[in-house]
């Protein structure tokens, strides 16, 4: 898979090289420099902004990409008309709003959603009508279990994986407290494959799951403790991450245990406000590649991000996951019969049919194809905290695990290994 | 003694959470399991007692204290980044607070004066999210600490390291009862807000100036809703809808005071946050924590309501 991954990645570097050779032009579809015109295509989006978190980075990064598409001589000249939704972290509400993007508006396909709760209350609703949702911020199992629903991200049990997988190799852990959110199909979930790989290496681990809403951070951190570990797995949302960092450096504990985190901690603001205590001591798992990389993609989403999205909209992980399902979503609409642009199931086989795309953003190829599961992303890399940003720490590296078997078999099948 | 039994009933209720859930473990372990209690149960105290002043003066319970706790410690963030002096920040984060309690108090609360307790109380909470809404508007959802230069300095208590903050709101909230409760015994203003709480009509009749002590009860609420906001900003997490329903286990703390004791809110605050905290230690109810001030403020009212007067039968 490497030798392919590193092929793929150099020939996206080939092709996109000349639509981005400079940085702060982004080139979008077919890259006119036209504005679309006609009949828009109806695309649907959904994400969660409520507290505990705001997951909203990667729909305005889609909804950036489909406005520079728009200004690039749309999709066979037509506009994209992209419609999002928030669902508040509420299952009523996400419920509402694929009702009313897939029911009554009648999109054709969902793109960029990113959410706690909403793929796994709407799964079913999108096989039904078969309709897929090229999703960029997965969270919970349903999400990734679903025949109409795949993600450019990697959800947090692949990135918990990987970061357990970085402690026990790098960081010498023999027991990993993997502490993650009670919400059903994701702490225990996630946390419980961390536990089956330490096994899997005559290792233990242990699951800590604490309320989302839970004021007290603090008994997590007890817990944890208790459980005897001597390696600390955050897998938790960027804003309660922090208030767990903080009670930790409260405890001094920075440097008694060697301390892990999935990708949410991936955010460029994320150094400032754990401060200098924590550089050089806490090691991220990152779904998608660098932040400030220098491949084609990752510069062309910084261009898009710059020329079509507000300055407060967030340049993190989901939001290069959100542009990046939105530019396979497109170049996929490109490759169609212009008559069925408005055909939801033509569109529906099309996205099925995707198969070996690559980018500089991801470290294996994304796929999508017939199957009741979806997890084309499931290799990374990792990062540090240090001097004020992230240095990466460890290069594109494949997570190990039984629940990785079926999809690799899944991969040889489709000729990708 | 009779006076001392909920004091007992409290502190019985702590020793069967450690006795239940803690023995058998390491004393070590325990501690600190205990001393994290008091520590999140204090900050539930402090709270409770911003309310149970407010409402023994002026009959409302203010569910809006957190929302305006978390405006001023947001401001106060805010400040920070632009390079103001912390200290500074501090006082206008408490004095933003103390104002915008009072706008509620002068401009809206004498408006619903003679409605039902409940009603004065929806109308706080309707002020809440109004303010929520404001703070939600000013500052997108996004990474921010917020930190005091006490949480550098720490001591040890039985193995847990305490910072010099957590003292500070423990200390706070000893202080606080202590210090209302001499302003209510030992000032006019104060026999007039106890006058006020007994019978408002009578107080009335007889000249205490309704308005001006009502004021009063509300500039020091806003004060205390201000501190306890810079507390939670540093201590739980520098989010305005965290920090805005940190008021429901505050009102919860204020039931176990019956809304007019405050070594009780106290007691009952601490309470909350030992048992919470001790639940985590039994691998089968450690899930049910979130539940635990709840049971706890259900159970006290079923136990000390018996045969007195109701919470909200005051006006």
């Amino acid at each position: 898979m490497n030798t392919k991954l590193s092929a793929g990645l150099l020939a996206a570097g080939v092709l996109l090289a000349p639509g981005i050779a400079a940085a702060s032009t982004p080139s979008c579809g077919a890259n006119t420099g036209e504005a679309a015109t006609g009949a828009p295509i109806l695309i649907g989006g959904i994400h969660g902004n409520a507290a505990p978190g705001d997951f909203s980075s990667a729909t305005d990064a889609a909804a950036a990409y489909f406005s520079c598409v728009n200004a690039n001589g749309g999709v066979h000249g037509r506009p994209i008309e992209y419609m999002v939704e928030n669902d508040q972290w509420n299952p009523e509400l996400a419920a509402r709003a694929a009702a009313k993007l897939v029911t009554d508006a009648g999109v054709v396909a969902m793109v960029g959603n990113s959410s706690f709760v909403e793929m796994s209350v709407n799964a079913p609703l999108y096989a039904s009508s078969n309709t897929m949702a090229m999703a960029a911020g997965c969270a919970a199992s349903e999400c990734f279990e679903s025949s109409n629903i795949v993600s450019t991200n990697q959800g947090p049990l692949p990135s918990s994986v990987g970061a357990a997988m970085y402690a026990v190799e790098e960081l010498g852990a023999t027991s990993v407290a993997c502490i993650g959110l009670a919400i059903p199909s994701v702490g225990n979930w996630s946390c419980g494959a961390v536990e089956e790989y330490m096994a899997s290496k005559g290792l233990s681990g242990a699951s800590v799951l604490m309320n989302p809403a839970a004021p007290d951070v603090n008994s997590a951190l007890l817990e944890a403790i208790a459980s005897g570990a001597d390696s600390m797995l955050v897998n938790l949302p960027v804003g309660l991450g922090i208030a767990y960092f903080g009670v930790a450096q409260e405890q001094d504990l920075g440097d008694v245990y060697s301390w892990t985190s999935s990708t949410p901690i991936y955010d460029a603001s994320v150094p400032g406000a754990l401060g200098d205590y924590w550089h050089g001591k806490v090691y991220v798992s990152a779904e998608l590649t660098q932040i400030d990389g220098d491949g084609p993609d990752n510069l062309n989403w910084q261009a898009v991000m710059d020329a079509y999205a507000s300055e407060d909209d967030p340049r993190d992980i989901f939001s290069q996951s959100g542009y990046l399902a939105a530019k396979f979503f497109v170049e996929t609409l490109m490759d169609m019969d212009p008559a069925q642009l408005d055909d939801r199931a033509a569109v529906t086989d099309a996205i099925k049919a995707i198969n070996g795309k690559t980018s500089d953003l991801v470290c294996g190829p994304y796929y999508v194809g017939e199957a009741d599961r979806h997890m084309p992303n499931h290799a990374g890399i990792i990062v540090v905290v240090k001097d004020g940003g992230f240095e990466k720490v460890r290069d594109c590296f494949e997570y190990e695990g039984a629940c990785f078997d079926g999809l690799i078999e899944a991969e040889k099948a489709l000729g990708l290994r | 003694m009779q006076r001392l039994l909920p004091y007992l009933g409290y502190l019985g209720i702590m020793v069967l959470a450690y006795a239940l859930f803690a023995s058998g473990k390491p004393m070590k372990v325990a501690g600190l399991f205990l001393v994290s209690g008091l520590a999140v149960g204090s900050l539930y105290a402090l709270g409770g007692i911003g309310m149970v002043v407010l409402y023994r003066a002026s009959g409302v319970l203010n569910l809006a204290s957190g929302a305006i706790g978390a405006l001023g410690v947001m401001v106060a963030w805010q400040l920070q980044q632009w390079g103001w002096a912390q200290p500074i920040t501090w006082g206008v984060a408490i004095a933003l607070a103390a104002a915008l309690s009072l706008v509620y108090g002068r401009l809206i609360a004498p408006g619903l004066a003679w409605r039902a307790p409940v009603v004065k109380a929806v109308a706080t909470l309707g002020f809440a999210l109004v303010v929520l809404g404001l703070t939600a508007f000013a500052w997108e959802d996004d990474v921010r600490k917020f930190t005091l230069p006490t949480d550098k300095a720490a001591v040890m208590i039985l193995g847990l390291r305490v910072t010099v903050t957590r003292l500070i709101v423990v200390g706070a909230a000893f202080a606080l009862v202590a210090g209302i409760w001499l302003y209510l015994t030992k000032t006019r203003t104060g026999l007039q807000m106890r006058a006020l709480a007994n019978d408002r009509d009578l107080s009335a009749m007889i000249g205490v100036n309704i308005l001006r002590v009502e004021s009063i009860a509300w500039g020091i609420a806003g004060v205390i809703a201000g501190f306890t906001g810079l507390m939670f900003g540093d201590l739980v997490r520098l989010e305005p809808v965290v920090i805005t329903f940190m008021v429901i286990p505050a009102v919860t703390a204020a039931i176990c005071g019956r809304l007019d004791n405050l070594g009780l809110v106290l007691m009952g605050g601490l309470t909350m946050g030992v048992v919470e905290s001790l639940l985590t230690l039994s691998p089968a109810l450690k899930s049910a924590r979130p539940v635990a001030p709840f049971l706890i403020a259900a159970v006290v009212l079923i136990v000390m309501q018996r045969g007195q007067r109701l919470l909200f039968a005051r006006d």
